[in-house]
């Protein structure tokens, strides 16, 4: 009986009212959070940074033929390489299908007859994988640290918890970036497979292709572009940008004289200015999936 | 021809509507002159149309005819590129943010998330619309899925994701609900269901939009049809006016008809002309309204006192149309074009 009353009486659900933005933004963002500790994708990232992290940290040493803790210049140094290559990828995983696959699904086309913008759509999303990934980076990185930090020497864990904080702010930033890269691409394809594809390009150029072809010029070219010129070369993708903010917080002797990012070491670059770049690509890629979104019809 | 031609909505249907609207109450929906192109395609031209409070207005056409771009343009998805749509007396504009909660909305194929419960699903689009959770208890229950409350979504069957996905679209009690195809794929029980309760939501006042094409179901629901061909207004009105309109005969099946009364009708050259061949095992009558009355006369001369009469179906009035717009055959939906392939190119 309760059933008919309520369908006699709907008058009393006419005082509904939509939320406010940001918790629009909210509730699409804990989705998100749910949705990627139902498929496991939080667990197997945080897993796998845990198990290199603390392979790195206490197995680093037997390449050269002894088992002892690594010093922590060479801990961030090898975290450093392996993390540039892990979270960008796993934040295309994370996000190549945001809105192809929602399209594909027919879910998007329904969101939008909802109370909802399109950029609480893309905020929320935003921060619900911001979210997903800080917790894994925390699980991930904050684990070692911890252990770390309880086996060291006092005098060096001060330098191991600073490292570590911004191994992980870092991580966060640069994963959040591709994150962003991916939205853009997933909302300019029509296929789940294709974003993939262009994604994974993307991520060939930027991690690998890209310092290489910049290892080059500064070699050949050294005597002929400015220093200055290199410096924006780096920092305008966001991987370098990530190496050089971590080579810069955990200084390493035995970094390569060759390394590009050496330059960005003598430039006398602050950190700060670099965390404020990371933010800037955020607001950029922001404002483009949002100009991108806004212009597409369903 | 001019009920197909003309773009203008049929002056009968509007004199039918504006009755309809005195007595069922407000305008739910309003289109004037509603068109939308894309590039050099035009998915949907010059409609005028009215839906009001209570009402059922079935949008039928074949694959292709502008009735999803049309759904999409109340919703406020694509922007109309002429004209002007109303709803609850609200000038829609393309991507607004959509803070009428005035609309439910069902689409076709819709796939929800997989991974999550139906009690998790309602919730999040419960949050959306700033809806009590109270409410999504009450609604699984009234949807016959609180058994099912917290299993997964890829555990469901067509007619449960139906149900739910009705059950979403009614979540903040809406004025005007839109359903896509509600029915494809479903069994004859589920297909009840669903009409089961939209009847109820037209009772609580609810304007109810749907596209279909089982034409068979709808008839007994709608209130109103709105027919569209190739983006345009063929005809709209309710059964009686597209009856009236169409002119199509009725079919009057008689009974126990003896051998000699059998040859007897076919004696008379009225009755001759009027025998419907493609049905062998019965004897029907093809009667246009203004023989009608005629043929059932007579038909009392030859003694034959059993016999039904069956007006023009909803499916037949829609095929005199289609027949009318291709005289030659329906061509393939790929010769004349989607709004969905067209947007495909612009975007490729």
């Amino acid at each position: 009986m309760s059933q008919i009353r309520h369908l006699e009486q709907p008058s009393s659900l006419a005082s509904y009212r939509p939320p406010m933005a940001l918790t629009l933004i909210q509730v699409v963002a804990v989705k998100e959070f749910k949705d990627n500790l139902r498929n496991r994708w939080l667990w197997l990232m945080a897993g796998m940074l845990l198990i290199l992290s603390l392979c790195v940290s206490f197995m680093g040493s037997a390449v050269s033929g002894s088992l002892v803790v690594s010093e922590s210049a060479q801990i961030f140094s090898g975290l450093v390489t392996l993390a540039v290559f892990i979270l960008p990828l796993g934040a295309i995983l994370l996000s190549y299908d945001s809105f192809v696959g929602e399209r594909e699904s027919g879910t998007l086309l329904l969101l939008l007859t909802y109370p909802l913008a399109r950029w609480h759509l893309v905020c929320g999303k935003l921060l619900g994988h911001a979210y997903v990934i800080a917790t894994a980076c925390l699980l991930g990185f904050g684990l070692t640290a911890m252990l770390l930090v309880a086996l060291g020497e006092a005098h060096t864990r001060l330098a191991l918890v600073t490292g570590f904080i911004h191994l992980i702010g870092s991580g966060i930033l640069l994963s959040l970036v591709f994150v962003l890269l991916g939205y853009c691409v997933s909302l300019c394809v029509r296929e789940k497979a294709k974003a993939l594809g262009v994604l994974l390009l993307l991520w060939f150029v930027l991690v690998l292709v890209y310092d290489l072809v910049l290892l080059t010029a500064l070699v050949s070219m050294a005597e002929v572009l400015s220093r200055h010129l290199f410096n924006l070369l780096i920092l305008i993708n966001p991987t370098d940008l990530f190496r050089a903010l971590n080579l810069l917080a955990n200084p390493a002797e035995t970094l390569s004289a060759k390394s590009s990012l050496v330059l960005i070491a003598q430039s006398g670059m602050g950190i700060p200015l670099m965390y404020g770049l990371f933010v800037g690509w955020l607001a950029v890629l922001l404002l483009i999936c949002c100009f991108i979104f806004n212009r597409q019809e369903v | 021809m001019s009920h197909f031609t003309n773009n203008a909505i049929n002056p009968q249907a509007l004199t039918l509507m504006t009755n309809q609207a005195n007595a069922q109450g407000q305008v739910a929906v309003k289109a004037v002159g509603l068109s939308k192109r894309y590039a050099e395609f035009e998915a949907v031209k010059n409609l005028n149309f009215e839906v009001f409070t209570g009402q059922t207005l079935a949008l039928l056409g074949h694959n292709g005819a502008g009735k999803s771009t049309l759904i999409k343009m109340i919703l406020g998805l694509v922007s109309p590129s002429a004209g002007q749509l109303f709803v609850q007396g609200q000038e829609v504009q393309a991507k607004r943010v959509n803070a009428s909660l005035s609309l439910g909305y069902l689409p076709e194929n819709v796939s929800f998330y997989d991974n999550m419960t139906a009690h998790e699903l309602l919730s999040y689009f419960a949050k959306l619309k700033g809806v009590p959770p109270v409410r999504v208890s009450l609604l699984l229950e009234e949807f016959g899925l609180m058994a099912a409350r917290d299993k997964r979504l890829r555990t469901f069957s067509k007619g449960m994701r139906q149900r739910l996905g009705l059950a979403q679209a009614v979540l903040a009690d809406p004025k005007v609900l839109l359903l896509d195809e509600p029915t494809v794929g479903l069994d004859p029980l589920a297909s009840a269901f669903l009409y089961q309760k939209m009847a109820q939501l037209k009772a609580q006042g609810c304007a109810i939009i749907i596209s279909t094409h089982e034409l068979g179901l709808v008839q007994d629901q709608m209130d109103s049809a709105l027919i569209l061909g190739q983006g345009q207004m063929l005809a709209s009105g309710d059964l009686h006016s597209l009856r009236a309109a169409t002119s199509l005969p009725s079919l009057i099946e008689l009974h126990h008809v003896t051998p000699l009364q059998y040859q007897q009708l076919l004696s008379q050259a009225l009755f001759a002309s009027l025998l419907d061949p493609s049905v062998a095992d019965r004897v029907c009558l093809r009667v246009p309204d203004a023989l009608k009355a005629k043929v059932i006369q007579q038909l009392q001369g030859f003694k034959i006192h059993e016999f039904s009469v069956v007006p023009p179906s909803l499916q037949d009035i829609f095929h005199f149309y289609m027949a009318s717009l291709y005289p030659h055959g329906m061509p393939s939906s790929a010769a004349f074009g989607s709004a969905k392939n067209v947007k495909s190119e612009l975007v490729a």
